[in-house]
């Protein structure tokens, strides 16, 4: 098993799936370049990218501010009723501002960031850490977090635990900050074992409560806004966790949690999922789980043999996995070369469609797979495939944008879509004039560059059809034409 | 399989119904002809019927997150009750009083009203055992009727569907919002859901741009047949990962194995139900003013399908924010208060239309919560609640028992359940829906009579 693709089996093909799943996909050219690689060289151009430098730069106010948490604290502890309100009312705005900035920036990365197998990354691991703003709420966190998950996306397993676990977002969104050795609080000693780390049935009720007793002392102070350990607040005693004795503090914990078996099966079963898009078979899993424990739970090597395998290009994973709306919006301006939508459309389509990043819907992520399509968000699929190709906006609620725009009502939300501009895909960029002149050749381009492979022969009829009741083809048709292939169930797999 | 058939694939029925428009909507022969040709297992006499203008209709209500069902039906001359909760408990004062014992909480003067009326049942105590704590967890429990030690992967909603709606419309179930609920997860999924009904259409304009659209989204069946002559059944790992098992036929270009045929069944169903949904919005109004939440647009909603005649067994409705952890008071009140709000013009709605009859709603929540309150004005995850049930047709009063809140008689630190909530589901499916409950749920559930 894993063994690796021969040098003979790769070719366009291979090498659309490798950039569709390790990244979000990409033009006609770009694949035609990872197909002249060769398999070994083209998951090296995408998996080593630390040698690329990526210029991005980061929001202004991600960095801790201590003196704008102790203001709004002061104001709140001896205001008057009517300062306080204005102060709540200001950070909630300002943190919506920020949020929204935080969503477009990422997705900035994602669709032109030189290092997309590495996006890719963070947002695995956003979906697995699982962290909302609707609780944690300090946009700051979000994007430490998000940051930790960029810098060891690629990392050792017990780094990443360990690390995310110390962080501010993490001790926040699972109250481990508050976790006192009188009455621990469950909720984190839980969750990293059901949802991170090993699974359900892999523990014991016990394990979560020595557990709990293990991480108190794990908090942070609000002040620095950083990680802290507080000794007096750290159970001392002996803990018995996962068949082992001692005095273990969290470190130790995690420790032993790594060093089970089935923590290496659980993630990557996981990660299999993630880029294969299906579970694997147990057999699979326990070959995935070997190489990755023989290569020292550190998930570079794993990921280059995963990326490498034979199973990873069989028939019945090519174009089989539902994009999520991310893989979608994004892919879809990688493949037209157009722009991304404001960040107040990006933000909305996303949500609307089933992945509100930065607030996956509970601590499990988004379920993903085929639970992203019902009849309404295939239809707002299509839709905003309108909205993206013609640069029409798309029929986003107001209150949408009046909540997460920054405040105000319904009549400042309907002023800021005003402002709002869409680009629309330029024809330019993805037909030469030769093929624009040719009917067969814009439906054969096209599907190329939409699905890297043909469509079904009455589908392409259909297309065919459309374009010649036109008697002269002018630019909007063409356009039209891509978003009728973009709203076909085809256009929602990859 | 070979019982040969009048339509060959569903491109061609569908050239004889939508496009050519020839059939309306509420003949319930829709896919019933097509699927009960070509698959033999549809032909099942156990399925259902459905006109959209005599079935009875179910609406289920989710309130997400755990409501605490004990400031909600509330034991408020209980010593044990006030010792527990000297903070949140709530006086005798504050309370909508049913008996020496019980009171709603005092936000829930719709429910009191409807309680009254006889038209409103309470269902003491449900719960099930081992009751597991997890949100997750519990709610996957509740949607799929499992044991609290095993993992189903279809929906109680669904199994219905399955076991008594094949061939039926695809709007047979319906969920408002975005997402489609765990329950409604089936071998052969079914319903559709939509938040907004101005914008669940294709929008496009021109004449061409719709039916390009259209046939682009038929899809040719006897592409994706299998072997055994099911379709496209939606299997658990495909639930889990949008992949498929198993290879695809030798042969076939890569154009997807079962995630496409999942998607384009998707689409059909989108596009069938789509034209329906908006005229019905359009054309129907309500009767009863409801509140500007969530829910209360959402009941509105319902309402207007019902009143519409959308052939629909089942609808889907949900509240959330019932995770009170801290400052619970204020934030359960306004979420009972529209609660009751919302049910009571529901209820004046369907009146108005004639339909109170054939409805009834059914309030469920993942767990209710610890019986001490905690030391942040809120309650922590626990288990039993009870469970309301809405119709003029049901067991009025207070069913089942109250649980104990003596201390010696918790679970740690939660009271015990004494009514299963699968007893209610398979009340609810045999004397609402007259179906046998027990294929659905899996096992005899001694059902709780409710109407």
């Amino acid at each position: 098993m894993l063994k690796p693709l021969a040098e003979k089996d790769w070719n366009y093909s291979t090498a659309a799936h490798l950039l569709n799943r390790a990244g979000f996909g990409g033009t006609p050219e770009e694949i035609k370049s990872l197909a002249d690689l060769g398999p070994e060289k083209a998951v090296a151009s995408l998996l080593n990218y630390e040698t690329i430098p990526d210029p991005t730069v980061n929001p202004e106010w991600a960095k801790p501010n201590p003196e704008e948490i102790s203001k709004y604290r002061d104001i709140i502890r001896t205001g008057t009723p009517d300062e306080k309100k204005d102060a709540q009312r200001e950070q909630q705005q300002t943190y919506q501002r920020r949020m929204l900035e935080l969503r477009g920036w990422w997705m900035h990365r994602m669709a032109y960031g030189p290092r997309p197998f590495q996006e890719k990354m963070v947002l695995f691991w956003h979906g697995h850490f699982a962290t909302s703003v609707d609780k944690v709420r300090n946009p700051y966190f979000m994007w430490r977090q998000n940051d930790l998950f960029r810098r060891l996306a690629t990392g050792n397993w017990q780094d990443i635990l360990l690390e995310t676990g110390k962080d501010p977002a993490m001790l926040v969104w699972l109250d481990q900050a508050q976790s006192r050795q009188a009455h621990p609080n469950e909720n984190y000693a839980r969750e990293v074992m059901e949802l991170f780390a090993l699974g359900e049935g892999h523990y014991t009720e016990k394990d979560i409560a020595e557990g709990a007793r293990a991480y108190t002392g794990w908090s942070m102070n609000f002040e620095t806004q950083q990680y802290m350990f507080r000794p007096r607040t750290h159970d001392d005693g002996d803990k018995t966790f996962l068949g082992h004795t001692g005095n273990f503090d969290g470190d130790d914990a995690i420790q032993i949690i790594v060093s089970q078996p089935q923590a290496a099966r659980f993630i990557t079963g996981k990660l299999w999922n993630y880029f294969a898009g299906q579970v694997p078979s147990s057999e699979l899993n326990d070959a995935l789980a070997a190489t990755f424990r023989a290569d020292d739970n550190n998930f570079k090597p794993f990921l280059h043999t995963l990326f490498r395998s034979q199973e990873f290009y069989s028939n019945d994973i090519i174009r089989n996995q539902v994009k999520s709306p991310l893989q979608w919006l994004i892919g879809s301006v990688r493949v037209l070369q157009c722009d991304l939508p404001p960040n107040i459309v990006s933000w909305g389509m996303t949500r609307q469609l089933g992945q509100d990043l930065f607030a996956p819907p509970n601590v499990k992520g988004w379920d993903g797979g085929v639970t992203w399509i019902t009849t309404n968000t295939l239809l707002t699929r299509y839709n905003d495939a309108q909205s993206l190709v013609e640069g029409t906006l798309p029929p986003l609620e107001a209150n949408d944008f009046a909540k997460k725009a920054g405040g105000g009502g319904g009549g400042k939300a309907v002023k800021a879509m005003q402002r709002v501009r869409m680009g629309g895909v330029n024809l330019d960029k993805i037909l030469t004039p030769e093929e624009r002149t040719d009917k067969d050749a814009i439906v054969r381009s096209l599907q190329n560059r939409l699905f890297q492979t043909t469509l079904k022969k009455d589908q392409q009829e259909t297309l065919r059809d459309f374009l010649d009741e036109k008697t002269k083809l002018n630019d909007a048709d063409i356009v039209t034409a891509i978003r009728l292939m973009m709203s076909t169930p085809d256009y929602q797999v990859t | 399989m070979k019982n040969e058939i009048t339509l060959q694939t569903r491109r061609e029925f569908l050239r004889r119904t939508v496009l050519g428009s020839a059939l309306s909507w509420t003949v319930p022969v829709f896919l019933a002809d097509t699927f009960s040709a070509l698959q033999a297992q549809a032909a099942d006499s156990a399925t259902q019927i459905t006109t959209g203008k005599d079935s009875t209709i179910l609406v289920v209500l989710q309130m997400a997150g755990g409501n605490d069902g004990i400031n909600t039906v509330v034991p408020y001359s209980n010593d044990f009750y006030h010792r527990a909760r000297p903070n949140i408990g709530l006086k005798a004062d504050n309370v909508l009083k049913v008996n020496d014992d019980i009171a709603f909480n005092g936000a829930m003067k719709g429910f009191k009203e409807l309680y009254d009326g006889g038209e409103l049942s309470v269902i003491q105590g449900v719960g099930y055992p081992n009751p597991n704590r997890s949100h997750f967890r519990s709610t996957e429990i509740w949607q799929t009727a499992s044991d609290s030690d095993s993992v189903e992967k279809y929906g109680w909603v669904g199994r219905y569907f399955d076991n008594a709606c094949a061939g039926s419309d695809p709007a047979v179930g319906v969920t408002i919002g975005s997402q489609l609920p765990q329950s409604f997860f089936a071998k052969h999924p079914k319903g559709v859901c939509f938040s907004n009904p101005q914008n669940y259409r294709f929008m496009a304009n021109g004449e061409a741009t719709q039916e390009s659209y259209k046939k682009l989204n038929e899809v040719d069946m006897s592409g994706d047949m299998q072997a055994d002559g099911s379709t496209n059944d939606l299997s658990g790992d495909m639930l889990n990962s949008g992949g498929s098992i198993g290879m695809l036929p030798a042969g076939m270009p890569m154009t997807g194995g079962k995630a496409v045929d999942f998607i384009s069944r998707t689409a059909l169903d989108a596009q069938h139900s789509s034209d329906e949904i908006r005229g019905i919005a359009a054309r129907v109004q309500n009767q009863a003013i409801y509140p500007g939440s969530q829910l209360g647009n959402g009941l509105k909603m319902v309402a207007k399908l019902i009143g519409g005649g959308l052939p629909t067994r089942i609808y889907y409705v949900s509240q959330g924010g019932y995770d009170t952890h801290t400052n619970q008071v204020n934030t359960q009140t306004r979420l009972l208060g529209d609660l009751g709000d919302s049910m009571k013009a529901f209820v004046e709605d369907m009146k108005a239309q004639g339909n109170m009859g054939r409805v009834l709603v059914m309030t469920f929540s993942e767990f209710g919560r610890r019986v001490s309150e905690n030391a942040n004005g809120g309650t922590d995850h626990g288990a039993a609640a009870p469970m309301f049930i809405v119709g003029n047709k049901v067991k009025a009063g207070l069913l089942g028992k109250y649980p104990s809140l003596a201390p010696q008689d918790l679970y740690q630190g939660d009271v015990k359940y004494n009514v299963d909530f699968r007893s209610v589901y398979a009340g609810v499916l045999e004397t609402w829906l007259k179906t046998k409950s027990a294929p659905i749920l899996g096992k005899k559930f001694e059902p709780l009579q409710v109407v």
